[in-house]
């Protein structure tokens, strides 16, 4: 379940950053993809709710520290 | 009572010190630095210094209530009622009159101004007070059960008038458990007296060369004196706000506070995006985590969100539409920037980024120095010549040559030559970094003194800190 999840979400970021080259993982966060600033940071979250179809909440969103916790979120409503 | 003032840097802050390192438990501390930081702020608001206790008083058992209602409706009610008293209280104090002007203009009527007093500090510690509240809703931090550990965060004198914004996650544990070591006391000391520095022998001095430059109509500047004041007034500002933050950084590291760094250098920025990386950081920081990502604009929320974060900053800075116009202003610049990408920006070359937003930043101190649009008009046409202006004058050349040494002594100070000293000197031979201590610890006695016989020779001058204002 956490590989599929880990698969589309590896689309989006290539998507959202215009970069085929990028692979995230668990650990991944801001600070391992230049492009990843806060307002990214929204086309990103808006990016993953429509592919996984669930709503973060601003907490989530402001509080996030790496791809894992995303990936914990995704696991828990989908 | 202010930073760059006799009093404070002699009597009351050396009292200060006094008493703090005096007892050796942190509860008698931190009643010492309570009962300093109402002095503070009494000698200033002698009165809405209740009104300031009380609101700490009331963000104290809302807090309490969002944690004992945890998981209901009603810890929500609470986060509510402490998000519309605290900005209720801001609009108040800082907005009701630029709201009546703008109803009069729009509707022509003539509804009296009510000239309500701003009281002292309260941008700053409603920011303190609704990133506490916001964190103890979002379980970010856990509640705090003391009220005198709450007051002394809030009231906390070195950052309390003039920022930085100091998270209460940055500090909560200090509050309990802090020590200054003899490196905090040695960088907290060289730190205050820099910031003390910036402001009374660079800003101060910035701003006569600033007048003389804009003189009493700005529609009578000449070109050369409208560019050279804008530069000069970006760095008045700079070391003005700086200077500020350098001090009360310094200050709490010689309590054992570590507050996070407030301005990176930000001249040096190669966007206008990392222009405000590095400008008053803990405003940005704060508007991104508690406002940025708002989730009330549906699709649109990236574009939308970026807007209404300007605006906000604008308006933070001041009741005027100058002020919104300036932080729009930066948020267009900012959403070009996204659009071409952080990847297609590096690609162009660094000279052509640096002239680039530097122009942007010079124009929009501009817009932010001129609160009347007749003037503001002025500044752009002085700059471009339309106002039929001598490229310069006998008075730019008197107000240029009178003050070229600070002017490029203040440019020089824009670049982050200690940050690279002290890299260069950190991992270097035990010999070459105590003989970097003693050159440190001159200079820094050197400025004092130089610091101490401009205070006392301007004594009956009014200096106060721009941010003061806000």
């Amino acid at each position: 379940m956490a590989d599929k999840i880990i698969e589309r979400l590896n689309e989006v970021f290539q998507n959202v950053f215009d970069d085929e080259d990028i692979t995230v993982d668990r650990d991944t966060t801001a600070d391992d993809i230049e492009d990843w600033d806060s307002l990214e940071h929204i086309r990103l979250i808006a990016a993953v709710e429509r592919e996984f179809g669930v709503k973060f909440t601003m907490k989530e969103v402001s509080s996030m520290k790496n791809v894992g916790e995303m990936i914990d979120i995704i696991a828990e409503r989908g | 009572m202010l930073f760059a003032d006799l009093f404070f840097m002699f009597a009351f802050l050396p009292l200060c010190f006094l008493f703090y390192f005096m007892f050796k438990s942190i509860k008698v501390k931190n009643c010492v630095l309570i009962i300093f930081s109402m002095i503070f702020y009494a000698s200033g608001e002698p009165l809405k210094i209740f009104m300031f206790i009380f609101s700490i008083a009331i963000n104290y058992y809302l807090g309490l209530w969002m944690d004992k209602a945890r998981g209901t409706k009603i810890c929500k009610f609470a986060l509510w009622l402490a998000l519309i008293y605290n900005i209720g209280m801001l609009g108040v104090f800082k907005y009701t009159d630029f709201m009546i002007n703008n109803i009069n203009g729009i509707f022509s009527t003539s509804i009296p101004l009510l000239k309500i007093a701003l009281p002292l500090g309260i941008s700053f510690y409603t920011f303190q007070i609704l990133s506490y509240i916001i964190d103890v809703y979002w379980e970010k931090v856990p509640v705090q059960k003391s009220f005198h550990k709450l007051l002394l965060y809030i009231s906390l004198f070195p950052q309390l008038v003039a920022g930085p914004i100091v998270r209460y996650q940055t500090i909560a544990e200090e509050i309990d458990d802090r020590k200054t070591t003899l490196n905090d006391a040695f960088e907290g000391f060289v730190r205050l007296i820099i910031g003390l520095s910036k402001k009374v022998l660079l800003a101060n001095n910035l701003n006569v060369l600033v007048q003389n430059c804009f003189g009493e109509n700005i529609s009578q500047a000449s070109i050369t004196a409208t560019w050279v004041g804008v530069i000069a007034y970006s760095m008045q500002v700079y070391f003005d706000f700086s200077g500020y933050s350098d001090m009360a950084i310094g200050i709490g590291r010689i309590f054992g506070f570590h507050f996070d760094e407030n301005f990176r250098h930000p001249f040096m920025c190669r966007s206008i995006s990392e222009f405000w990386q590095r400008w008053h950081i803990s405003l940005g920081t704060f508007f991104r985590d508690y406002l940025l990502y708002i989730p009330i604009f549906g699709k649109r929320r990236a574009i939308l969100s970026l807007f209404l974060v300007w605006f906000t900053t604008g308006l933070w800075h001041g009741a005027s539409w100058n002020y919104v116009i300036w932080g729009l202003y930066f948020g267009v610049f900012i959403f070009i920037e996204t659009k071409i990408g952080k990847k297609n920006l590096k690609k162009v070359p660094t000279v052509l980024m640096h002239i680039y937003n530097k122009l942007v930043i010079l124009i929009g101190f501009g817009i932010f120095k001129f609160e009347n649009m007749s003037n503001l008009g002025n500044f752009f046409k002085n700059l471009v010549g339309a106002n039929s202006n001598e490229l310069i004058n006998n008075i730019t050349k008197d107000a240029i040559s009178s003050h070229i040494y600070i002017f490029i002594i203040a440019l020089i100070a824009c670049f982050p030559i200690a940050t690279y000293l002290k890299k260069r000197f950190e991992n270097s031979n035990p010999f070459s970094n105590s003989i970097a201590v003693v050159c440190v610890t001159v200079f820094a006695i050197l400025l004092l003194m130089i610091d101490t016989t401009v205070l006392v020779k301007t004594f009956s001058s009014n200096n106060p800190f721009l941010y003061w204002n806000f």
